[in-house]
């Protein structure tokens, strides 16, 4: 076998290669496959969520906020714990940013509440006088994409292999189901019921009426992401 | 003298020449600076190291004879000579398989760097500076720090003179309550852990008047949320008689609360903001995440700069 390796120079470098990568290939991807496992108490994003997250993404809100907390104590003591790297496990794609022009937002639903994103998404000085963040008034008139949500979360349940319909363990032991619609109509409705939840909480009327209506607009599904951001 | 040793002389004058030219044209030349001084020492020391090094190996393959015992093996008719190990080699060797055995069993496992070990080992270190240069301060340093803290973690609902904020609904710390959440909570009940644990308070079915023998009503609502709102002072006004029917059985006649059973709603009490922060709450203006992240020292201070607001007047 040696001596045939000799006269192949192709596979016999394939060899070598496969030789020295053994110790890092058996450090590296076990550790790698353990720390991208689901944290206890990450669950998958409902509808409403992740048709924030692509508001969120469509809007570029990534360019000015992280969402990566390091661990350093300046930023422990700012936003929280530290990011892991299994927080991320189902986000597709992660968005954690590479420069800070406004906060970190990996834990922002800890200390901001559903009424201040409303007003300061709509105007942010009235919040943050010395605020450099522009508003972004055109979200309580757009309306969410639901469908785009749906289909996302199709794609992520049957390619990913994401636990939707399926028990999720959480921190206090409990186990938590994140339902996935059958349809697209009762994947509405599940957005729907997710953003009365949010609106009652807010203020706006026009919001309000839109979802009595029927209507989701972006604000509320870009809040309901926001506000799980935990 | 063999003609190689001339030349090697020749050449190594040459060069040390060339170096102690080129550096004495330097500003300052050999004298003004130790650098200089060490680099010529080290070319003189390189020059005259290479040269005889390359002289005596050069003289070797002169006049050297091919001698020794040869090696069984013949690799494609090329000879060994059988050589003994090279003493220094040997060491290295050796002392790479030792070294080596002690990083695998002890010097990677014990000292790995680790960033999370790197973090723990900063927030300790904060943690018994901060114990060191704070943990005893009182008075106006604890106002001081109270409001350093503020102005991070609070400003942002709370507002710069914490006057509260209409838009975000945040409570104006300049007065213990508001009429609109006296009213609130009498009517809805309340339950915010602002003792530290579940103490729910009825809501206004379960709240009687014990001079009228009748459940509260709308008019003394208004009387006692005014009353209380005012900070407890007009203590011949209707609300006054309301809240001593009604509210000072757990809150006490003065207001002041009871421990374990109803939190003081005529001044801000430092354990009664220590649990707000660490347990947030939600009322009529809306709900207050907990801001449990601040250490206990902090919290401590945010209650005395929040209770400084009050005093004032």
């Amino acid at each position: 076998m040696f001596h045939w390796l000799e006269k192949h120079p192709f596979f016999f470098a394939v060899g070598v290669f496969v030789v020295i990568a053994f110790a890092g290939l058996i450090e590296i991807v076990p550790n790698f496959a353990q720390a991208s496992r689901p944290v206890i108490g990450t669950t998958p994003y409902s509808t409403l969520e992740i048709a924030g997250r692509q508001a969120y993404i469509k809007n570029s809100c990534n360019a000015c906020h992280s969402q990566l907390i390091r661990p350093f104590k300046s930023e422990t003591d700012r936003y929280g714990h530290y990011s892991l790297s299994g927080e991320y496990a189902y986000d597709r794609p992660f968005l954690w940013g590479s420069k800070r022009t406004g906060p970190d937002l990996h834990r922002v639903g800890n200390y901001r509440t559903t009424e201040w994103h409303e007003n300061h998404m709509k105007d942010p000085q009235a919040i943050v006088p010395t605020s450099i963040m522009p508003g972004y008034p055109w979200m309580f008139t757009t309306n969410a994409d639901i469908d785009t949500a749906y289909a996302e979360q199709l794609t992520a349940a049957q390619f990913f292999g994401v636990p939707y319909n399926k028990p999720v363990p959480m921190k206090d032991g409990s186990t938590t189901v994140v339902k996935l619609g059958n349809s697209i109509a009762e994947a509405h409705a599940m957005a729907l019921e997710e953003a009365k939840a949010v609106v009652a909480n807010m203020k706006d009327q026009d919001v309000k009426d839109a979802v009595a209506r029927g209507e989701i607009p972006e604000i509320v599904a870009l809040i309901a992401y926001l506000n799980r951001l935990k | 003298m063999n003609k190689l040793y001339l030349w090697g002389i020749i050449i190594a004058i040459a060069m040390l020449g060339a170096t102690y030219v080129t550096v004495g044209y330097q500003k300052g030349g050999l004298n003004g600076d130790i650098v200089n001084m060490l680099a010529v020492a080290g070319a003189v020391a390189l020059v005259i190291i290479t040269i005889f090094v390359v002289i005596k190996y050069v003289r070797q393959m002169q006049v050297d004879q091919a001698s020794g015992e040869l090696a069984d093996e013949s690799w494609d008719n090329i000879g060994e000579y059988k050589n003994e190990l090279p003493m220094g080699w040997a060491l290295m060797f050796l002392g790479t398989m030792v070294w080596g055995m002690w990083y695998f069993l002890a010097g990677y496992p014990v000292n790995a760097y680790s960033q999370i070990g790197e973090y723990n080992e900063d927030v300790a270190a904060h943690d018994a500076k901060f114990e060191k240069e704070y943990a005893s301060i009182t008075g106006s340093r604890l106002v001081e720090m109270g409001e350093s803290v503020y102005l991070v973690e609070c400003v942002a609902c709370h507002g710069l003179n914490a006057d509260g904020n209409n838009e975000v609904d945040a409570a104006d710390l300049n007065a213990r309550v508001s009429e609109k959440t006296v009213k609130y909570v009498v009517n809805h009940g309340s339950n915010n852990k602002l003792l530290g644990t579940e103490m729910p308070m009825p809501d206004r079915n379960g709240l009687f008047n014990a001079e009228t023998g009748a459940l509260i009503t709308d008019k003394e609502i208004d009387e006692v949320a005014a009353f209380v709102a005012g900070g407890l002072k007009d203590t011949n006004s209707a609300g006054a008689k309301v809240f001593a029917g009604v509210c000072s059985s757990c809150h006490g006649p003065d207001g002041k609360g009871m421990e374990y059973v109803a939190p003081d709603i005529a001044t801000w009490s430092q354990p009664l903001i220590v649990n707000v922060l660490n347990n947030g709450k939600v009322g009529t203006i809306g709900k207050m995440p907990a801001m449990d992240r601040l250490n206990s020292k902090q919290k401590e201070a945010v209650a005395a700069y929040v209770i400084s607001l009050t005093q004032g007047e």
